[in-house]
């Protein structure tokens, strides 16, 4: 059975994306390796026999957890209704729920802080003051972050719903209820592990929040201990164990996710063709306002709050400031071939999987693939960086003048997870439903993929949208890298804020989401076409 | 054959593309670089006039590679090594010159620093000071009525909601620590705990604990006894004031220090006597928001003039501070997660 997975035919097909696959895996094992050379035991019965690191441990997983679940509780609801409705505003509040991602931490806690906090508009309307700072502070900025992006996942879980069953449930007239319990819960339960699992690692990481928001040290996440010892104690031996640790304990809670979730697997299911209309009540109605209400009620405000700079003389000022365009070339110089790079590697990816997926003896891979990108969420970029930096030192290569190509390829690297998450779904069922029919046609290479484009370009679209959308908000790899021609929006942010600019870093954070927005349309216009939510 | 003769042309374009930039470089001065943060070498920083007046009288280019803090200049050289470019280090502050000079990658200067003004005068021969200031906590005296007047008073006063920064990731954050170390002694721990019961959060950075500040979440942030300066010179706003501290305040001393390994010794001297002179010292007031090193006499702009002062100043020997800075800071921690 090898033998013939090793066709000399099937080789040469594969080369391409093996050989992408093999560049991706050698440059980020040689990284990690360099860090690693820096260590010994001793290191880790250090670091395992802290307490301190074991508090920071529980705590991560803890609010992680909470986090985690509570974005897919409110999202679950959320997809359905928005799924379901359609109303003015619905386009614009997709798009929205894309952008909450990628808002800088900072901005972001200010956004929150003026809604909900001290002398916010909260305590002003109702004068009670809320307990932003603690457990409260650290879940609304999560779910802030988060529960949108778990929206979009489902939405695209949604979208596989064939016809079929819209049909059937439509000519049994089932009510609101029965059809999520019958027809769109089990195809939304797919994405949950996975969704979960993104979600909790992006929290499980999370630095600034967590301090800021939970109130102090007493909420601090392993990701803290890894950005002190590198930063501040120059020991990247500890770093790198402490990295380690986080890595370990996120496959474990992977590892547990899917030992106890359904397994992913795709169905045969035709291509949806229209929706049907479904028996409307007062009682779904209500529900699906209700939820959608809520969403919008803990997205709102904080955008609201980030954009009103967008008033102020300031922001013309901005405006017309050389610096501000600059900056915003800068962001567009990295975010555009970073996206492509992870566009590239997610479909090298895509392509093995599916060489993969009929093969006997390795039907294992496509499922390990989506969750191995996912991994490269918990090596924070700083980790990641620093060790692609070591790598090219011992290999005698200056990395600081290749610092803008260090910059495209550790974006890209980030970005993977998200776009993995996008694409995968939509690629494995179309080669279910498919591949038995292009086999026998003969249908091959550039002609398959003009006629599986129009079925794939929405999730492609997306997951361009996400790889650029996550470049653009990347701060830290570009502090590390970056030098007096490195620029890019969010570091000029935080360059203003750093020196007193609040209120113009304020307006430089309207720009960057604006930019955010401008972006996205376009993906969604150009690659995902007109027929697109 | 066609692709040949193509990438021959190529090739001879680089060729004469390389030879024009080598004589370009033969003819043009040097290059002096240094690293220093970002917002140093930001336009409307202290970098870019520093810069003019230096390049006036060295027949050199000055170039400012950044990074985004004073800890990620170290790092950078630490992680560069003997192969590092850099001249000169730019913005190390205090408590970084141990650990800076346990590198081993600078070199001693020959600067004349009996000029200098920093509290107890200046005699490290490996760092030359380049600006200073005081940690304090900054109040809104529009909202605030009842001012605190020493560090116990704010430790203390149950009623006043506190922003700080976590030692463990910024420099005022850490300065604070000493603070609390050089008042308190062995009683910081307690005084922690007290402290930890009305502290509003702790911030990861000085750019979060401000903002926040501003945004009315706090009473009291921790930062610079110059902070009012740049309200008052640049918003024209002369509500936000440093409150005093009876015991004495805390310095912020920075520095710049030459590399061992410096592609370019001599100008890197050059620089660092610079450092000292008004072309340099000129421009750090209203740039970089600190006091001058020397005396400036008139040349000092008048809202620092009216700026808290110091009726003590308060420092621990380096060394000290160096060794027992991983104890202090497990100290701050467990007394504040209690």
């Amino acid at each position: 059975m090898r033998l013939v997975f090793f066709g000399s035919m099937f080789v040469i097909n594969m080369l391409p994306a093996m050989l992408i696959i093999l560049v991706f895996s050698v440059v980020g094992i040689a990284s990690f390796t360099a860090l690693l050379l820096f260590q010994d035991l001793s290191n880790w019965y250090q670091v395992l026999s802290s307490r301190y690191i074991w508090r920071l441990l529980n705590f991560s997983l803890w609010q992680a957890l909470l986090s985690s679940t509570l974005s897919l509780l409110i999202a679950i609801p959320v997809t359905s209704a928005l799924m379901h409705r359609r109303f003015k505003g619905r386009d614009f509040l997709l798009q929205l729920f894309s952008i909450s991602l990628v808002v800088p931490t900072i901005v972001a806690i200010l956004g929150i802080v003026v809604v909900y906090g001290r002398s916010g508009w909260v305590t002003g309307v109702s004068g009670v003051e809320l307990p932003l700072y603690g457990l409260f502070g650290i879940l609304l900025a999560h779910v802030f972050f988060n529960m949108p992006l778990a929206v979009r996942i489902l939405i695209q879980a949604h979208g596989l719903i064939p016809a079929g069953q819209w049909r059937l449930s439509y000519q049994l007239g089932f009510s609101r209820w029965n059809l999520f319990r019958w027809v769109e819960w089990p195809y939304l339960r797919k994405a949950l592990p996975g969704a979960f699992l993104l979600i909790f690692m992006l929290c499980f990481s999370s630095f600034a929040v967590v301090l800021t928001l939970g109130g102090g040290p007493k909420s601090s996440t392993l990701e803290v201990a890894i950005y002190q010892a590198l930063r501040y104690e120059f020991d990247i031996a500890k770093a790198s164990v402490l990295s380690l640790l986080q890595v370990f304990v996120c496959t474990l809670v992977a590892f547990l996710v899917y030992r106890f979730a359904s397994v992913y697997q795709q169905d045969f299911s035709l291509k949806r063709l229209d929706s049907f209309p479904v028996k409307d009540s007062l009682k779904a109605r209500c529900f699906d306002l209700c939820f959608l209400c809520l969403a919008l009620l803990i997205l709102l405000p904080p955008f609201i709050a980030i954009l009103t700079p967008i008033f102020s003389p300031l922001f013309i000022t901005t405006l017309w400031q050389e610096n501000t365009w600059l900056a915003l070339w800068v962001s567009i110089k990295i975010a555009f071939p970073s996206a492509v790079l992870s566009l590239v590697i997610a479909m090298a990816f895509v392509v093995m999987a599916r060489a993969c997926m009929d093969k006997p003896g390795w039907s294992w891979l496509p499922n390990k693939l989506e969750y191995m990108g996912g991994m490269i969420l918990v090596l924070p970029s700083l980790v990641m960086a620093t060790g692609l930096f070591l790598l090219l030192r011992n290999l005698g290569v200056a990395a600081f003048d290749l610092a803008y190509w260090v910059v495209v390829w550790v974006n890209a690297i980030m970005a993977l997870p998200f776009v993995l998450r996008v694409i995968l779904p939509t690629f494995y069922q179309q080669e279910k439903r498919y591949r038995k029919l292009y086999q026998s046609l003969g249908i091959r290479g550039v002609a398959r993929f003009r006629l599986e484009w129009p079925m794939v370009r929405q999730a492609v679209a997306q997951a361009c949208a996400y790889a650029l959308l996550l470049s653009l908000g990347d701060m830290s790899v570009i502090a590390l890298f970056g030098s007096q021609g490195l620029t890019s929006l969010p570091l000029y942010l935080f360059q203003l804020i750093g020196s007193y600019r609040i209120e113009q870093g304020a307006c430089i954070a309207v720009i960057l989401v604006l930019l955010c927005f401008v972006l996205f349309s376009l993906c969604s216009r150009v690659i995902g076409g007109k027929r697109n939510a | 054959m066609q692709i040949f003769s193509k990438t021959s042309l190529v090739l001879a374009t680089l060729a004469s593309l390389s030879l024009t930039s080598t004589t370009i470089s033969a003819t043009n001065t040097k290059t002096l670089n240094v690293y220093t943060y970002d917002s140093f070498a930001s336009d409307w920083g202290p970098g870019p006039k520093i810069k003019a007046n230096f390049e006036q009288q060295c027949d050199c280019t000055l170039n400012y590679v950044t990074l985004d803090s004073s800890v990620g200049i170290l790092s950078r050289v630490q992680l560069e090594g003997s192969s590092s470019k850099a001249d000169v280090l730019l913005g190390l502050d205090l408590n970084l010159m141990e650990a800076a000079k346990e590198s081993g990658l600078i070199i001693e200067h020959d600067v004349d620093t009996s000029k200098v003004t920093t509290p107890g005068g200046w005699s490290d021969k490996s760092f030359v000071p380049f600006d200073q200031g005081y940690f304090a906590f900054i109040y809104n005296t529009e909202t605030l009525k009842d001012i605190p007047q020493s560090l116990k008073e704010i430790v203390e006063n149950q009623d006043l909601s506190v922003i700080y920064q976590d030692p463990r990731t910024s420099t005022p954050g850490l300065g604070l620590m000493l603070w609390m170390k050089s008042v308190y002694g062995d009683d910081a721990d307690q005084a922690w705990q007290t402290l930890a019961s009305h502290t509003k959060t702790v911030t990861k950075g000085w750019y979060d604990g401000y903002s926040m500040f501003l945004k009315g979440e706090a009473d009291v942030v921790l930062s610079y006894t110059t902070s009012p300066a740049y309200h008052m010179v640049v918003e024209n706003e002369s509500k936000y004031k440093a409150a005093p501290a009876v015991e004495g305040f805390y310095p912020q001393v920075e520095v710049a220090a030459q590399l061992k390994d410096a592609p370019n010794p001599e100008l890197a001297g050059q620089f660092m006597q610079f450092i000292l002179t008004q072309g340099f010292q000129g421009e750090v007031a209203t740039g970089n928001w600190m006091f001058p090193v020397i005396e400036l006499g008139d040349a000092l702009p008048k809202a620092f003039s009216g700026l808290e002062q110091p009726t003590k100043v308060l420092t621990l020997p380096a060394e000290q501070v160096a060794a027992n800075r991983k104890q202090w800071i497990n100290e701050w921690l467990d007394s504040v997660t209690q």
